[in-house]
C-alpha cells in the first residue's frame, strides 16, 4: 500500500524466521531501557568494579606499576587473585547488577500490562514463552555483560599474566564463574518478571524486588533468632546463592565458616533456589496471559 | 465463496461460566458482522479464534486451519484490533506499528515502510511521530487499526472499532473498513453492538445471544430477497387484489388502501401497474419494503437462541 495511492494491499514479501521473533522484543526492550539517561549512566557505572579488578591484576603482576604507585607487592596488596578474590569481585558485580535488574526489569513488562498491550503481542505469531524469553533475554544480556563476561575476561587476563599453567590448574574456576553467574541471572530475571506480572506497577514491582532481597533476609534472621535455628536462611535469597557459590568456587571450610556459608547444607540451598524458580514459572504461567479471566 | 471461519460445536468456558455454548456455523462473507448485546460472547469468540481461550469442546477453523493446531500460522495471517486501549504510551505511533509488524515477521525495513504507509492510509500520517499517549481517542482507534493491517493480514478482526468515536470519526472508521473490504484481499470481521455499523459494512451477520447463535444470515441475500416485497397504497378498486393474486402473487390488505404484495420471480413490476390500470386503481405510493438489520436483530433477540443442532439457520 503505497502512501500516495492510499489503498490497502496485502504483504507478500519475505518474512523473518519464526525462531528469531523473540529478538524483536529484546531489541526494542534494550532500546527502551537505554532511552533513559540515568539508566545508561548506571549501566556504565556497573563496569567500574571490572576496571578496578583489571587495574589490581595488572598492578599485582607489574613491579614497575607497583613501584610507580609506591606499593610493595605482597605487603600492601590485600591478597592474591584466587577463588576468594573472584568471589569478592563477583559479589560487587552482582550487587550492582541486582540494582540494574530491579530498575530495568519490571518496567519492561509492567508497561505492557499497564497499556493492555500483551494481547497485541500474543495476537502475533509468538507464544507466551517466546514473549517471556524475549524480555528475560534483555536482562540476561545486560547482567551477563556486567557479571560473568568481565569476570571471565579478568580470569583470562590473570591466566595470561601469571602463565606457568595457572589457566589449566584453575580452569574449574572459569566454569564456576559462568555457572554461578548464570544461576544468579536466571533467578533474578525470573523473579523480576514474576514480580512485574503480579504487581503490574513498575515502582511497586521494583520496591517488592528490593523487599525480597533485603527484607526477607531480615525476616529469616528473626525466625532464626526466635526458633534458635538456621533454617530461616532458606528465605534469604542472597545467602542461598552464596552457599551454592561457596561450593562452586571451592571455598575451603575456613572461608565458608568465616563467611557464614555453612549454616545450611548445600542440598537445602539448591532446593530453596529451585523452589523459588519453580514458583516463579508457575506464577508466570498463571498470570502471563493475553486475557485475564475474572472468576465469578 | 470458501468459508473463512467454521465453528463445530464450539464451547468455551471461563471459570465456571459457559460463555460460548455449542456454536455451529460457517462464515464466508467479505465483511462479517458479529452482533449481540453486551455479554453475549462476541469478544470471547474473537479471543477464541485468536487462540487466547481454548475451547472445552468442539473447535473452530479459520482460513481453513484448525485454530488450536495452527496458531502461529493463523496469527501471522490475522490482524487484530482489540476493543480496549492497547498500545505503548511512550512510543511514537509509527514505531509502535513498526514494532508490531516486525513481531508479525516483517523484516525491519519492510516493517518501517509499511508502518508509515499504514499511518497514512488511516489518515494519521501527520501525527505518526507523536507519542501514542498524546493521541485522542479517535486517533488511538485509528492507530490500533493501523497496527492491525500493517503486516498485510488476510483476516482482520475488529472488536468494537467505533467505540467512543464521535460521528465524524465513526464515519471515517467505517469508510476505512469498507475500503479494506472492497480491495478483496482481506476479510473483515467486526464485532459491534451498533446495528448501523454492521449494516453499513457487512454482507454477513452472526448474531449471538447468551453465548449461542441467535441468527446467522447473509445480509446481501436478505436484501435481494426483500426487493420482491412491495408495499402499496392504492385507491379502492374492486377486483384488484384478486387479479394480483391471479398473477401468482401473495398479497394482503391492511385497510385504508394499504396493500402488501410478495412478487414471485416471474412477475414483473409492470404487470402490477397494468393490473392496476385495468381496474382503474390509482397507486398513490409504492415502495420496496425490506427487513432492516434492526428487524432481523429484534426477531433474533425475541426468539430463543438456537438449540444444539438447529443453529446455522437463516432467519
Amino acid at each position: 500500500m503505497a502512501v500516495y495511492k492510499r489503498t490497502y494491499k496485502a504483504y507478500s514479501g519475505p518474512l523473518t524466521p519464526a525462531w528469531s521473533r523473540f529478538t524483536v522484543l529484546s531489541r526494542y526492550g534494550l532500546a527502551n531501557l537505554f532511552a533513559s539517561r540515568p539508566f545508561t549512566a548506571y549501566t556504565v557505572l556497573c563496569f567500574i568494579p571490572f576496571l578496578i579488578g583489571l587495574a589490581y591484576i595488572y598492578i599485582v603482576h607489574s613491579s614497575t606499576a607497583a613501584a610507580v604507585l609506591g606499593i610493595s607487592v605482597g605487603n600492601a596488596m590485600p591478597g592474591t587473585v584466587n577463588n576468594v578474590w573472584f568471589v569478592g569481585f563477583l559479589g560487587w558485580e552482582v550487587a550492582m547488577g541486582f540494582i540494574l535488574a530491579a530498575w530495568g526489569g519490571p518496567g519492561m513488562i509492567t508497561k505492557d500490562f499497564a497499556n493492555h498491550s500483551v494481547q497485541l503481542y500474543l495476537s502475533r505469531p509468538i507464544s507466551r514463552a517466546e514473549y517471556l524469553f524475549g524480555k528475560v533475554s534483555v536482562l540476561g544480556a545486560l547482567l551477563s555483560c556486567t557479571t560473568w563476561i568481565p569476570a571471565l575476561l579478568l580470569f583470562f587476563i590473570k591466566a595470561e599474566l601469571q602463565g606457568h599453567g595457572w589457566l589449566w590448574d584453575n580452569l574449574w574456576m572459569a566454569g564456576a564463574i559462568v555457572i554461578g553467574c548464570l544461576l544468579w541471572i536466571a533467578t533474578i530475571a525470573l523473579l523480576s518478571m514474576t514480580v512485574a506480572v503480579w504487581v503490574k506497577w513498575r515502582i511497586a514491582a521494583t520496591a517488592l524486588m528490593l523487599a525480597i532481597v533485603f527484607l526477607l533476609p531480615a525476616l529469616g534472621a528473626v525466625v532464626d533468632l526466635i526458633l534458635r535455628t538456621q533454617w530461616g536462611n532458606l528465605i534469604n535469597l542472597p545467602y542461598v546463592i552464596s552457599v551454592i557459590w561457596a561450593h562452586l568456587f571451592r571455598l575451603d571450610s575456613l572461608n565458608r565458616h568465616h563467611g557464614g556459608f555453612d549454616a545450611i547444607p548445600l542440598w537445602s540451598a539448591w532446593a530453596s533456589l529451585l523452589s523459588i524458580c519453580a514458583f516463579c514459572v508457575w506464577m508466570l504461567d498463571r498470570k502471563l496471559r493475553a486475557r485475564e479471566v475474572e472468576r465469578a | 465463496m470458501p468459508a473463512i471461519i467454521e465453528m463445530q460445536n464450539l464451547t468455551v468456558r471461563l471459570g465456571n461460566r459457559v460463555i460460548l455454548d455449542r456454536l455451529n456455523g460457517s462464515l464466508s462473507g467479505r465483511c462479517i458482522g458479529l452482533l449481540g448485546p453486551n455479554g453475549s460472547g462476541k469478544s470471547t469468540l474473537i479471543n477464541t479464534l485468536l487462540g487466547f481461550y481454548p475451547p472445552v469442546a468442539g473447535g473452530a477453523r479459520v482460513l481453513g486451519k484448525e485454530v488450536q493446531h495452527h496458531l502461529r500460522e493463523l496469527r501471522a495471517a490475522i490482524g487484530y484490533m482489540p476493543e480496549s486501549d492497547a498500545f505503548i504510551a511512550d512510543m511514537s505511533g509509527v514505531r509502535f506499528v513498526r514494532y508490531m509488524a516486525e513481531l508479525s515477521g516483517l523484516p525491519r525495513s519492510e516493517a518501517m515502510e509499511r508502518a508509515h504507509e499504514a499511518f497514512f492510509y488511516v489518515g494519521l500520517g501527520e501525527a505518526r511521530y507523536r507519542k501514542l499517549g498524546t493521541y485522542s481517542l479517535g486517533m488511538k482507534q485509528l492507530a490500533k487499526l493501523a497496527q492491525a493491517i500493517a503486516h498485510g493480514p488476510r483476516l482482520v478482526l475488529l472488536d468494537e472499532p467505533t467505540n467512543g468515536l464521535d460521528p465524524e470519526a465513526r464515519v471515517r472508521m467505517l469508510q476505512l473498513v469498507r475500503e479494506i473490504r472492497d480491495t478483496g484481499e482481506v476479510t473483515v470481521l467486526i464485532s459491534s453492538h451498533l446495528l448501523r455499523d454492521i449494516e453499513e459494512c457487512c454482507d454477513q451477520v452472526l448474531i449471538l445471544k447468551e453465548g449461542r447463535i441467535a441468527a446467522l444470515c447473509n445480509l446481501e441475500e436478505e436484501r435481494k430477497a426483500n426487493l420482491k416485497f412491495l408495499e402499496l397504497e392504492v385507491t379502492q378498486g374492486n377486483g384488484f387484489l384478486e387479479s394480483v393474486r391471479g398473477l401468482g402473487c401473495e398479497c394482503a390488505s391492511f385497510g385504508a388502501g394499504r396493500v402488501r404484495i410478495i412478487l414471485p420471480d416471474n412477475i414483473d413490476l409492470r404487470q402490477i401497474y397494468r393490473t392496476a390500470a385495468e381496474h382503474e386503481v390509482q397507486i398513490r405510493r409504492m415502495n420496496y419494503r425490506r427487513d432492516t438489520l434492526e428487524d432481523i436483530f429484534l426477531k433474533a433477540m425475541a426468539g430463543s437462541p438456537q438449540a444444539q443442532g438447529s443453529a446455522n439457520g437463516r432467519l
